[in-house]
C-alpha cells in the first residue's frame, strides 16, 4: 500500500518550508522518507550549488511524539550526549560534548532541565529538549514534525523566537509540519500542501490563499484567530498570545 | 605460558585473596572464576535487553538450547557447541521473521519458542537415555565447569565488552526511539542483528552456570534492580554490574553451605536485591 503518490517538490535551501495538509495526508510519512527511515520509490536529492551531494547532509529531526520507556534513568544531558558522544556514557561525559549539549539547551531556553530525567518531563519540555538535541548536531537540515504540539504558552513564545532567529540567520534549511496556522503564516517562506500527493507548492503568500487553506484545513479555518491578523507576513514579532485576550 | 600454568597461577592468587573454607577446593575456585565473568557479562548485555524489551526473546533463545543440546547428542557433536550455534540460528530466524511479518513480536517469538521446545522433546523422547544428560542444562551446574569453558567465557567477555564500549550510546538511543536513531545515521538494522547474535551466544554460554530456566533472570534482574535506584545512565551501568557480582558471589557461597543448586541461589539473591532496591525506590518517591 502506498501512502503517498507522485510527490515532486522542491525545498529551498536556507529557508523555512511548511508542510501542510489534513490528518492522514502523509506529512509524517514524507518527513520519514526524507530521513531515509521508510522505503520509497523515486529519489530524493540533496543539492549544493546546484550539484547533487555525494553524502547525505546532517539532519536534525524532532519527531511528533517520542514513544519511549519513561522509567529509563536517563537525564536530559545524557540524552543529548548519547547522539554526539562515542565514548560510552558510563565512562562519563567528554567535556567538549557536554559543553556543546549545554549550549544547545541554553539556546532553546531549557538549560535548567539538564539534570532532570527525560521520562519526567512535560510534553512541552520534552519537545524543547528534542529540539535542542536536533540543533546540537549542527544540522544543515532541520525536520520538525508538529513541534508546537503539547507546548505550553511560554514554550510557544520561545519557539517563535527560535524560528525568527533561524529565519534571520538563514543557514538552516527547515521543514516544518504544523497544524498551527499561525506558525505557518508567521514563519514559512515556502509552503507545500500535501494530501496523498502534492496539491500546491510555492512561496507562502502565493500558496496560502483562503481557497487553499480551506482545501487543506477545512471550512472552519480562518485567517483570523484570537482577534489577531495571521495573514501571511502579518506577524513578524513573537507576542505572548495571552496579551491578546 | 600454557593455559594450565596460567590457571595454576590464578588458583594460587585466589588462595591468598580468598582464605575461606568455601573457596578452598579447586571446583569452587573454578566456579568462582566463571561467576566473576558470566554475571557482569549478563548484566551489561541485560541492560540493553531491558531497554529493548527483549526478555521474552532471551527466554526463547535459552529454551531453544533444549533442542540444540538434543541435536548435538543425536548427531554425536559436542552439545555445548550445537547449543550455541542453534541458539544463534534461532535468534537470527526471529530477527529475520520480524522484518518480513506484520505479526506482533511476541507472537513470532512464541512460535519459535514452541517449535524449538517441541523439536527438543521429539528428539529426546525417541532416545530414552538422553533425558539424563539434560538435567545439568536445565538447572545449570557451575561446580563442574572446566577450565576450557572459563577460557571461552573470558574471551566472550572481552569481545562483548569491546562491542558494548564502542556502541553503548548508539544502542541505548536505538532502544529509546528507532526513527530518531536512524535520523542520526546509526545503522540500526546492523546493530540489531549484531546484538541478537551476542545475546544468543551469552545466553547459551550462561546456561552451563545458571541453567536454561533461569538464565534470562540473570540478564534482567540486576539491571532492573539498578534502574530502581539509578538517576542517570552511568549509575544504571555500574549498579547493574555491582548487583550482578554481589548476587553471583553470595549465591555461590550460599549454595556451598546449603547444598542448593548454585543457579537458583544466585537468582534468589538477585531477586532479593531487586526487592530491596524496589523498596528504596518507593521510599525515595
Amino acid at each position: 500500500m502506498s501512502l503517498l503518490k507522485n510527490v515532486s517538490a522542491g525545498i529551498p535551501k536556507g529557508k523555512i518550508t511548511a508542510l501542510i495538509g489534513p490528518n492522514g495526508a502523509g506529512k509524517t510519512t514524507l518527513i520519514l522518507a526524507i530521513l531515509g527511515v521508510i522505503p520509497h520509490e523515486g529519489e530524493i536529492f540533496f543539492l549544493r550549488d546546484g550539484r547533487q551531494e555525494t553524502t547525505r547532509p546532517r539532519i536534525g529531526y524532532v519527531p511528533q511524539r517520542l514513544d519511549f520507556d519513561r522509567g529509563l534513568p536517563l537525564t536530559v544531558l545524557d540524552f543529548l550526549t548519547l547522539s554526539s558522544q562515542r565514548r560510552p556514557l558510563w565512562l562519563g561525559y567528554q567535556q567538549a560534548k557536554r559543553d556543546k549539549a549545554l549550549e544547545a539547551l541554553r539556546e532553546i531556553g531549557v538549560e535548567h532541565l539538564c539534570e532532570r530525567q527525560i521520562g519526567r518531563l512535560s510534553g512541552g519540555e520534552l519537545q524543547r529538549v528534542m529540539l535542542a538535541m536536533a540543533i546540537s548536531r549542527d544540522p544543515e537540515i532541520l525536520l520538525l514534525d508538529e513541534p508546537a504540539a503539547g507546548v505550553d504558552v511560554s514554550g510557544e513564545v520561545l519557539f517563535c523566537e527560535f524560528m525568527t532567529r533561524v529565519q534571520r540567520e538563514g543557514h538552516l534549511t527547515m521543514v516544518i509540519v504544523s497544524h498551527d496556522l499561525s506558525i505557518v503564516t508567521g514563519h514559512a517562506e515556502h509552503v507545500i500542501c500535501l494530501n496523498r500527493t502534492v496539491q500546491c507548492q510555492g512561496g507562502a503568500p502565493e500558496v496560502l490563499t483562503p481557497e487553499n487553506i480551506m482545501a487543506v484545513y477545512g471550512p472552519h479555518a480562518g485567517l483570523y484567530r484570537h482577534g489577531q491578523d495571521i495573514r501571511p507576513g502579518a506577524s513578524t514579532t513573537c507576542i505572548h498570545p495571552l496579551h491578546h485576550k | 605460558m600454557t593455559m594450565e600454568s596460567l590457571f595454576a597461577t590464578i588458583y594460587s592468587l585466589l588462595d591468598t585473596a580468598l582464605p575461606f573454607a568455601w573457596a578452598a577446593s579447586l571446583f569452587m575456585k573454578r566456579a568462582f572464576l566463571e561467576i566473576m565473568l558470566i554475571t557482569p557479562l549478563c548484566a551489561i548485555v541485560g541492560i540493553q535487553v531491558v531497554n529493548y524489551r527483549m526478555a521474552f526473546f532471551s527466554d526463547a533463545i535459552s529454551h531453544s538450547a533444549f533442542a540444540g543440546i538434543a541435536l548435538g547428542l543425536l548427531l554425536n557433536i559436542n552439545p555445548l557447541l550445537t547449543m550455541v550455534v542453534f541458539g544463534v540460528m534461532v535468534a537470527l530466524g526471529i530477527a529475520k521473521f520480524k522484518t518480513r511479518s506484520d505479526l506482533p513480536m511476541d507472537t513470532i517469538i512464541g512460535v519459535f519458542f514452541a517449535a524449538t521446545i517441541a523439536l527438543g522433546i521429539a528428539i529426546i523422547s525417541t532416545r530414552k537415555g538422553l533425558s539424563q544428560t539434560l538435567s545439568p542444562f536445565l538447572f545449570g551446574d557451575v561446580l563442574t565447569i572446566a577450565e576450557m569453558e572459563i577460557a571461552v567465557t573470558f574471551a566472550l567477555f572481552a569481545v562483548v565488552l569491546i562491542f558494548i564500549a564502542l556502541s553503548y550510546n548508539r544502542l541505548l538511543l536505538t532502544g529509546i526511539n528507532e526513527p530518531l536513531a536512524r535520523s542520526q545515521d546509526i545503522p540500526v538494522k546492523i546493530y540489531n542483528y549484531i546484538f541478537a547474535i551476542i545475546l544468543a551466544v551469552v545466553v547459551t554460554v550462561g546456561i552451563r552456570t545458571i541453567g536454561m530456566l533461569l538464565i534470562t533472570a540473570l540478564l534482567i534482574v540486576p539491571p532492573a534492580s539498578a534502574r530502581n535506584v539509578s538517576r542517570n545512565v552511568r549509575q544504571m551501568f555500574w549498579y547493574s554490574l555491582v548487583f550482578a557480582w554481589v548476587s553471583g558471589i553470595s549465591g555461590l557461597v550460599i549454595s556451598f553451605y546449603t547444598d542448593m543448586a548454585t543457579g537458583a541461589s544466585i537468582i534468589l539473591t538477585a531477586s532479593l536485591c531487586f526487592l530491596l532496591t524496589f523498596i528504596i525506590s518507593l521510599v525515595r518517591r
